[in-house]
């Protein structure tokens, strides 16, 4: 049964492996780096969003925090990466746990802003903080991830690196998704007061999900630091968040695919669009209103859906 | 005359200046069928959840096997052994109909995130348990046929009876039945008296809230009458169908 539920992602992953050898342009390969390392943090903010139905408007921040976290002790402290990955992922996830502490016992549009402000102080203290971030101007020669070693030093290495964290992550999450805790996530989504009701401590588990999404976040920008070299506090506005936030709705809330769909559609799109930059908001903005109003599960589940009445409508002739 | 398993003293809820709940005083014996009447704004399902923690009393104290519980929080209450199910049927939507009974199952077990993530052994013969435990109450209620279905797609009197699958998966000391009959017909209404019979001989506890006063007098072994927050009488079936007081407030004046 776990084989079965695990055969899509181990297909995929298969696929991933030999989509750099068909590759010829090397432009590709830096788009798909981006768009595994916005699935992963995709990946996280979905647990929230889609299957617990926390929003967070403040998700950009901890990505951030990831990127220069890493990038500031690996490039000013000559740390090693691994080291610095751990202290990367123990303090986005001591900030989460404050501002979850904070924020998770308000509910829709108040925990949307209050986690906004959130992502805002963050935005506002990587900008500050000149000496330590280099403020405004960001944080340049972050050195590339080595590991035992071994240096991911191309977009070739680093393509199968950050694909194979997100396939890692993918099974950990399916896991989750379908066990206890799992499933005393998505009662969140439906009734709380129902959840507590069976038991569950509601207060704890939306902070321990808001703490592990926020370090997807911050696994994913900790890859974005090192693989661009570089990081500036405008990874932490608020128009990434809102960018991740996107990609979900349109790829699929609760639905671990979906993510993914939106991460590759909304890194493809600006490209295809480039000539329209200017009107990015406006692209935005059109696509989620259609999404929400005439696809509201995302277009995974449209994908589902359609799937299923052919299968009917097929076997029904046969 | 069976021990008492639930009691409360002096009960009293105010919702800013609306009392809700005025010294309500009851004790409910272990293994009995308790009936909550009154009529509509008496303070029944204000009773439920004050007993589950939903919100905590203004005054007085509850007590389960004799340990305090009023002022816990609901998921502690859970795990102290009292189930509920909801005025209006709260069921996972996004789930199927066997998964919302496997969550019946969260005080009885233990996997936490991680065991989860790395699917360990533990966490696989825990899933199994939950998995064979949950399917036995689901067959228990006469779901089992439904168990893949999404639970938002079931009618509400199904929804009804998965709650109630689902409280049983808990296996509780004491189950709080909030309306169950409301929106089931007639013959709907008799088999969920026969499967309220048969949670009591499993040897729950259970208090029902009920509007439908055939069910109510079939099944219960005392009740309680509230009117207006308080409590109007307490007794056998037979003793509140004699109450004048109760005939004429709630039963209707009987010429």
């Amino acid at each position: 049964m776990a084989f079965r539920r695990h055969l899509p992602i181990m297909l995929f992953g298969c696929a991933a492996a030999v989509l750099p050898l068909a590759l010829k342009d090397p432009y590709y390969l830096g788009i798909l780096v981006f768009i595994g390392i916005f699935s992963i943090a995709t990946m996280g903010l979905n647990l929230l969003m889609g299957y617990a139905g926390q929003i967070s408007l403040g998700h950009a921040a901890f990505y951030a925090l990831g990127a220069y976290a890493t990038g500031i002790l690996t490039a000013k402290y000559n740390v090693h990466f691994l080291p610095a990955l751990a202290a990367a992922i123990i303090v986005t996830a001591g900030i989460a746990y404050v501002i979850g502490m904070a924020c998770l016992r308000l509910k829709g549009h108040y925990l949307a802003v209050a986690t906004l402000a959130a992502g805002e102080i963050v935005f506002i203290c990587l900008n500050a903080s000149v000496g330590f971030t280099g403020g405004p101007s960001g944080l340049a020669g972050i050195p590339s991830i080595e590991i035992g070693g071994f240096s991911f030093d191309s977009d070739f290495k680093f393509y199968y690196l950050v694909w194979a964290v997100f396939i890692l992550l993918f099974i950990l999450t399916a896991n989750i998704i379908n066990s206890r805790t799992g499933r005393a996530l998505r009662c969140l989504h439906s009734s709380e007061v129902a959840a507590a009701a069976m038991g569950i401590n509601v207060t704890t588990l939306k902070v321990q999900i808001f703490v592990l999404s926020a370090v997807y976040a911050a696994l994913a920008g900790v890859l974005y630091g090192h693989s661009v070299t570089f990081i500036s506090p405008q990874a932490s506005d608020l128009m990434f968040s809102v960018k991740l936030l996107t990609m979900i709705v349109v790829g699929g809330m609760g639905h671990l695919w979906g993510g993914v769909l939106g991460a590759a559609l909304l890194t493809l799109l600006p490209e295809a669009l480039s000539a329209f930059h200017d009107y990015e908001l406006i692209i935005y903005g059109s696509i989620l209103l259609v999404i929400v109003m005439f696809l509201p599960g995302g277009l995974m589940r449209g994908f589902e859906t359609l799937y299923v009445t052919i299968l009917k409508k097929v076997r029904g002739r046969g | 005359m069976a021990e008492i398993i639930l009691e409360a003293a002096g009960i009293r809820k105010e919702f800013g200046g609306l009392i809700a709940l005025n010294n309500v005083d009851f004790g409910v014996r272990r293994g009995s069928i308790t009936a909550v009447i009154g009529p509509n704004g008496a303070g029944k399902t204000t009773l439920i959840n004050v007993m589950t923690g939903v919100t905590p009393p203004t005054a007085g104290a509850i007590a389960l096997n004799g340990l305090t519980i009023s002022g816990l929080k609901s998921h502690d209450i859970a795990r102290l052994g009292i189930a509920r199910t909801f005025q209006t049927a709260q069921v996972f939507g996004t789930m199927t109909v066997l998964e919302n009974v496997m969550v019946g199952r969260h005080t009885k077990t233990g996997c936490g995130m991680i065991a989860s993530a790395l699917s360990l052994g533990r966490m696989r013969r825990e899933e199994k348990a939950i998995g064979d435990k949950a399917l036995y109450y689901l067959d228990m209620v006469g779901l089992g046929d439904l168990a893949q279905q999404p639970a938002a797609s079931v009618p509400i009197g199904t929804q009804r009876l998965l709650e109630i699958g689902r409280a049983l998966a808990a296996e509780p000391s004491v189950m709080l039945l909030d309306e169950p009959a409301a929106g089931l017909n007639t013959q709907e209404t008799r088999a969920l008296g026969q499967l309220i019979g048969t949670i009591r001989d499993r040897g729950i506890t259970v208090i029902i809230v009920e509007h439908d006063m055939e069910l109510v007098m079939d099944i219960a072994d005392e009740i309680l009458v509230l009117n207006f927050g308080s409590r109007l009488a307490w007794g056998t079936p037979e003793q509140i169908q004699a109450n004048p007081q109760v005939i004429e407030v709630y039963l209707g004046r009987d010429e």
